[in-house]
């Protein structure tokens, strides 16, 4: 392992890969002891068997993307040109692999960008005007200019050849005050053009963004409960950022960018046909490469992108897990990782470069090789009689200024393209359908009834196999048995979170799925670890369930609690902020204010997942009284892992694959001699 | 020529080249020579690049001069192919400035994640107590952006310079009045310009801050959606996300207000600068001073030199940015491990008895010995003891941003506070560490024994372990030096078997980041299995099996013994399925051993013992048993 390490901390050594993964199977696993057996079940063992070095550790980085220590120029440019078409099909394949929903939340098409950002552009038509005009007016005073100084150069050319030396000063001295005026004009109007675009760009952003936030916090239930936040992080910091960006900046800048192209050109027209020929001959062609470019580079920067996302994340899982990591003696593990995830972020961005410099080679020439071309006709016309040397001027400043807004033009829309790259994905969460529909029926009561309950997470792998259960108002019911035995599914059925595969979880004869969710909230909660304060007041974090309760209702159910004490002690009593970043609270605080929800929630039936409950040991003492305000007269399902909460309840469901396998009161099923029986012995003993 | 990645050796090989931290200038200074040869070949690379754009107008001046005014075709054509020449060079030097630009601005961001990945290594859990997770991560991340923006925009200016005092030159060397001109004008320019960028570079930053918040939020609405969705709550914080991003974009408009306010102003002094370049130009010419090519040539470099007077600007803009982003990385990278190499490091005998001053418990070789606690805290602070692990207390982390209205002189001083607190904290935890560490195993203080080796031969798997991406297989080996039939083992004795099934693939399914998707009873199982397979001389275990069901946990407290036969076992635990299985068991009252036995024996013999593990104490609460007692 030594050896291993050593060149993995040299860092990216290609042969440091895969190393120490492969040298430690083939030292190993065949080294078969043949009187061995192995501890686990029989289909375990042989899956164990199957898997445990079935995976050849593929290099984060094959070599073929490597480039050739020694060869020709021809050789090197041929390796360089299939390297690119690997990285291009790496990069399809991790498009394709995105935009695969079962790695995540969905991807939105491109189309649906542009139908947003259009739809968003059309509710600020106004702005859109001016930004659009007063550019315009901005770009034609500042094309003007060139045009004035070609018109100088022939008047002083004429005068000085006719010899009126004073008529060429009074030209000099008129000009110099028009062109003036018409730089102040354009200064005026840049000034214009910049502000509506800001102003533009900030409010199609804020509205997006919050657009975005508003279909998150409307993802169905079953999503949120099922899925990992990893993805849904990402979309929110890197994709907003990148969406901000670009429509902040690289989206007006285009538009301008855009206006000032097409008005150069025109400009270039009207001064001399002729000596317009180059720049919108060679332009067109350049417009063929710009094509190919904006086809492929999407998928690149969504390659990029997903590629700093997972850099973020390995450093994330170091950083926070600094201690397992010191523990384990995984420093060099975690280093590889780290520094394979930065080559594979190179290859991206070297797959990026290349596109780009393949667009440059054909840009640089088809912008600066008109002035050559200008030059050479103007010569040419000048001796024909065709062109005055103020039009070849003018031709050469304005060949000039088309480079300036073209390359931004480009520069911004491959912004434009990363924007709309990771607003797909942000508006993908909008594509996530409703889990659920509301039905019209209310229920009649309290009574939460489960019947012929299956449910599988996959398809043909039931977890629960037809579990009826009927609670009565205000019992008390714990269910127990081993992991995986499905208790955790069944408790999420039982509170909604989840649709049964089969049958029903009915409260008062209506179908908890078929309930509003503000209505479901109030009729059943789940409980969980989750003591998650969120970065607001102490106010907004009571008044989750009822929004727009009192004040005084907020303070009753901190009183509940015992929490209304510490609270009026905060610098600003409800309207402290609380949350990562503001003042911190310790852990059984949070939980009181965990606590303080659900009392205000005011669920008649309360579901506990104890296996990652509230009830945090260190903390536990302090808030025996304030879990007890929650618990009183509501009925409670309790997920028992302590054998306690299955002694205290009014009746025990004792779980085992799926199916209830023991129901009664505790003295019952200690009676019954089962399952139950044979652990609370074990307990007490 | 350096290439990206950069290949990074600090803080985690001894003896390797460090950063240079000593100030966030210096650091920076440290992050270019890291391009080596590689920044003199990008600004080599963009002198040429600007090199049609400085001598083109001057080849135009003479074409007109010598060849279509003076109506000699061969001389024209001379020129054109020259100014041709020129331009088709600088063209392709494009493709060449791209690239080496790229790779400088990859070299800077890349290095920047490396160094703090290394150093985050090199800290261990001493990081994590100090500075919070999420400045740690900006340093990698928009910090490090800044520098590769910093490396692209010095070249840019460096090269500028010159093709300035260039064309400074060629018009000087033409016409004395003109030169002086465009000498003056560019240095007044800029300082007239610059009092705008002030108040817009503050609504930047406080656009910037207010998004960083905004990004918070969001981030907040995506940690708590479970809550948010599973109680409600959708509109409050909707609402409070919208509300803080109009206040984004309210700052975002004034600083776009001052941007507007400096480009206009720099078009009005460009404008003003062509305008009497122009009016002294064609004074010249009228008065035959100037030829009618030089005039053009001259009207040519006047909208040239706006681009390197603008690129001045930006870099003004960029180096300040790049300073305060220095000083975040200089705040994470300046930390230093508190740990001093023992003079003569001394053997770790782990088949000794271990002794912790602190709370007198002596743990016996060889056994599994269990330590009981009526407060838990205090147990698992003999873990940290034993495993050699500063304590973790609350509120010492110190966060480096500073609030939105702090400003001037403030700020600096609640800057400079931050600064002296992280100062402060870095010296207890080094006077900690070098004190007497009061473990002693077979009579030697773990402060005389390489910290490594106590690493190596201790393992302590705390309450909030890490689960790391990636196969099964590498989570329970990710040294890949297990063998089947251990791997197997110590998923049995974890009572693992679900986890595994959970997994599509076994031990090549893949586990998400954080394992994510795995239940919080699994993934303690999982760290059990991990903790079992490395197969430690001492393992010390904080409750493994809180989250799981005592069905399982009685399966696995059958298994332990056996599976650690003959190595020295600490398990911090209250629950009676596990303690029946201990060959010996430590009471901790008030953090001190106060008896110690088998457990069947503590349970007749001490009162204290019973109320804590019978009836649950506080390890264990139950929950409904008060209501039953309300209800009878």
């Amino acid at each position: 392992m030594s050896r291993a390490d050593s060149t993995v901390a040299t860092t990216g050594a290609p042969d440091a890969a895969g190393a120490p993964g492969v040298t430690g199977i083939a030292d190993t696993t065949d080294v078969a002891d043949a009187t061995w057996v192995s501890p686990l079940p029989d289909v375990l063992a042989a899956e164990s068997a199957r898997t445990w070095d079935s995976a050849v550790h593929a290099p984060a980085v094959p070599d073929e993307l490597r480039p050739p220590q020694s060869a020709s120029v021809g050789e090197r440019l041929s390796a360089l040109h299939r390297r690119h078409l690997l990285r291009e099909r790496r990069a399809q394949e991790f498009v394709a692999d995105t935009m695969n929903a079962r790695t995540g939340l969905p991807i939105a098409d491109n189309a649906r960008v542009v139908r947003f950002i259009g739809g968003l552009l059309s509710q600020e038509r106004l702005l859109v005007v001016s930004v659009v005009l007063a550019n315009a007016l901005a770009a034609t005073a500042g094309l003007l200019v060139p045009r004035l100084l070609g018109e100088l150069v022939d008047s002083t050319v004429a005068d000085v050849e006719a010899g009126r030396v004073d008529a060429a000063l009074a030209g000099a001295n008129s000009a110099a005050l028009v062109v003036a005026g018409l730089v102040v004009v354009q200064s005026a109007f840049t000034f214009a053009a910049k502000m509506s675009s800001t102003v533009l760009g900030q409010s199609v952003l804020a509205t997006a963004r919050e657009y975005i936030v508003h279909a998150i916090l409307r993802l169905p239930l079953s999503r949120v409960e099922s899925a990992s936040s990893g993805d849904l992080v990402t979309r929110v910091t890197r994709d907003v950022g990148t969406m901000s960006e670009s429509v902040r900046w690289a989206l007006p800048e285009a538009i301008i960018a855009s206006i000032t192209v097409v008005l150069t050109l025109v400009a270039m027209v009207s001064n001399s046909p002729l000596l317009s020929l180059p720049s919108i001959v060679l332009m067109s062609l350049a417009l063929f490469q710009v094509r190919r470019y904006l086809g492929r580079a999407p998928k690149g920067y969504l390659t990029e992108g997903g590629t700093y996302s997972r850099i973020n994340t390995t450093l994330t899982e170091t950083v926070e897990g600094a201690r397992t990591v010191e523990a384990l003696g995984l420093t060099h593990h975690r280093l590889r990782r780290g520094d394979e995830d930065i080559e594979v972020s190179g290859q991206a961005e070297r797959y990026t470069m290349t596109l780009r410099n393949l667009l440059f080679a054909v840009m640089d020439i088809a912008f600066s090789l008109p002035r050559v071309l200008v030059l050479l006709l103007g010569a040419i016309g000048y001796a024909q009689g065709w062109a005055t040397l103020g039009q070849i001027t003018t031709a050469i400043l304005y060949t000039e200024a088309l480079w300036g807004p073209f390359d931004m033009l480009v520069h911004t829309v491959d912004r434009v393209q990363v924007g709309i790259a990771s607003t797909t994905r942000l508006l993908g969460i909008a594509t996530v359908p409703p889990d659920r529909e509301a039905g019209a029926d209310r229920p009649t009561g309290p009574e939460l009834v489960g019947t012929d309950l299956r449910y599988a997470y996959r398809a043909g792998h039931d977890v629960l196999h037809g579990i009826d259960l009927d609670l009565s108002t205000g019992e008390r019911l714990a269910i127990v048995g081993p992991s995986g035995s499905g208790k955790s599914t069944l408790g999420r059925l039982l509170s909604g979170i989840h649709g049964p595969r089969t049958g029903s979880v009915t409260v008062g004869g209506v179908e908890l799925t078929s309930l509003p969710l503000d209505q479901l909230r109030t009729e059943v909660a789940l409980v969980t670890q989750e003591h998650h304060v969120f970065i607001g007041s102490v106010r907004d974090n009571v008044v989750l369930a009822r929004e727009g309760s009192t004040d005084d209702e907020v303070r009753e159910a901190l009183r509940a609690v015992d929490a209304l004490d510490w609270v009026e002690r905060l610098p600003e009593g409800l309207d402290t902020k609380l949350g990562s970043g503001h003042q911190a609270l310790t852990p059984g605080r949070a939980q009181q204010i965990a606590l303080a929800r659900l009392i205000l929630a005011d669920p008649h039936t309360i579901v506990l997942d104890e296996a990652t409950s509230l009830i945090d040991p260190r903390t536990a003492r302090h808030l025996e009284g304030s879990m007890n305000a929650l618990l009183t007269g509501r009925t409670v399902v309790a997920i028992a892992h302590r054998l306690h909460t299955a002694h205290d309840a009014d009746r025990i469901a004792v779980v085992i694959d799926g199916r209830v396998a023991e129901l009664g009161s505790h003295d019952e099923l200690v009676e019954q001699e089962g399952e139950y029986a044979a652990l609370w012995r074990a307990w007490t003993s | 020529m350096r290439d990206f990645p950069p290949p990074i050796r600090a803080y985690t090989d001894r003896g390797a080249e460090t950063p240079d931290t000593r100030s966030p200038r210096a650091f920076l200074w440290w992050m270019v020579r890291q391009n080596g040869g590689l920044f003199w070949a990008g600004l080599l690379v963009a002198l040429i690049w600007m090199v049609p754009q400085t001598v083109g107008p001057w080849i135009v001046g003479r074409a007109i001069d010598t060849g279509i005014v003076a109506g000699d075709p061969a001389a024209t054509m001379q020129w054109v192919l020259v100014l041709a020449a020129v331009t088709v060079f600088g063209a392709c030097s494009g493709i060449l400035f791209h690239t080496v630009i790229v790779r400088e601005w990859l070299i800077a961001l890349y290095g920047t994640t490396k160094l703090v990945t290394r150093k985050a290594l090199q800290l261990g859990h001493v990081l994590t107590r100090r500075t919070p997770t999420g400045e740690v991560l900006s340093v990698s991340g928009s910090d490090g952006d800044q520098f590769g923006a910093l490396m692209e925009v010095s070249t840019r200016a460096i090269s500028q310079l010159a093709a300035y005092l260039v064309v400074a030159a060629i018009v000087l060397s033409t016409s004395v009045r003109m030169g002086v001109l465009v000498l003056v004008s560019a240095p007044l320019l800029v300082v007239l310009g610059t009092p705008l960028l002030r108040p817009m570079q503050r609504w930047q930053g406080v656009e910037r801050s207010r998004n960083s918040e905004l990004t918070s939020m969001a981030t907040d609405i995506v940690g708590g959606l479970r809550i948010l969705r599973g109680i409600g709550g959708e509109a409050t914080f909707g609402g409070n996300y919208a509300g803080q991003s109009q206040r984004v974009r309210q700052s975002g408009v004034s600083a776009g207000r001052w941007l507007a306010a400096v480009e206009s102003v720099g078009v009005l002094l460009s404008g003003g600068f062509v305008v009497a370049l122009m009016w002294l130009g064609t004074r010249e010419v009228a008065q035959g001073r100037l030829t009618v090519g030089q005039l053009v040539s001259f009207l040519g470099y006047g909208l040239f030199l706006v681009q390197p007077m603008r690129t001045f600007v930006e870099f003004a803009q960029k180096w300040t940015r790049s300073v305060v982003s220095a000083r975040k990385a200089v705040a994470v990278l300046s930390q230093r491990p508190p740990w001093v190499h023992p003079d003569e490091p001394a053997d770790l005998d782990t088949s000794a008895e271990i002794v912790d001053g602190e709370s007198g418990a002596t743990i016996r070789p060889g056994i599994l010995t269990m330590v009981v606690s009526a407060v838990p805290d205090d147990s698992a602070a003999l873990a940290d003891r034993l495993g050699r692990y500063l304590p973790s207390d609350e509120g010492a982390l110190v966060s480096d941003e500073i609030p939105e209205e702090l400003k001037g002189r403030a700020a600096k001083r609640e800057r400079s506070a931050r600064a002296e607190a992280r100062e402060a904290q870095a010296h207890r935890d080094e006077e900690r560490a070098r004190q007497p560490w009061g473990v002693t195993v077979g009579g030697v203080d773990l402060s005389r024994v390489e910290l490594d080796e106590v690493r190596r031969r201790v393992l302590v798997s705390d309450t909030s372990p890490q689960v790391f991406a990636g196969t099964l297989r590498s989570a329970v080996d990710p040294l890949g030096r297990l063998t089947r039939e251990q791997a197997e083992r110590a998923l049995h004795t974890a009572a693992a078997d679900d986890v595994f099934d959970a997994l599509p693939g076994g031990w090549q399914g893949e586990l998400e980041e954080r394992g994510r998707g795995l239940s919080g009873g699994q993934r303690q199982r999982l760290v059990l299995m991990r903790a079992l397979a490395a197969d430690p001389d001492v393992l010390v275990l904080v409750e493994p099996t809180s989250a799981v069901d005592a069905h399982t946990e009685a399966r696995i407290a059958s298994r332990l013994g056996e599976h650690r036969a003959g190595r020295t076992t600490v398990v911090m635990t209250a629950s009676p399925l596990l303690l029946h299985h201990a060959d010996e068991v430590i009471l901790l009252e008030g953090g001190v051993a106060t008896a110690q036995g088998r457990h069947a024996d503590l349970l007749a013999e001490s009162p204290a013992y019973r109320s804590v593990v019978v009836r649950g104490g506080d390890a264990d609460p139950s929950v409904l048993s008060h209501l039953a007692e309300e209800s009878r």
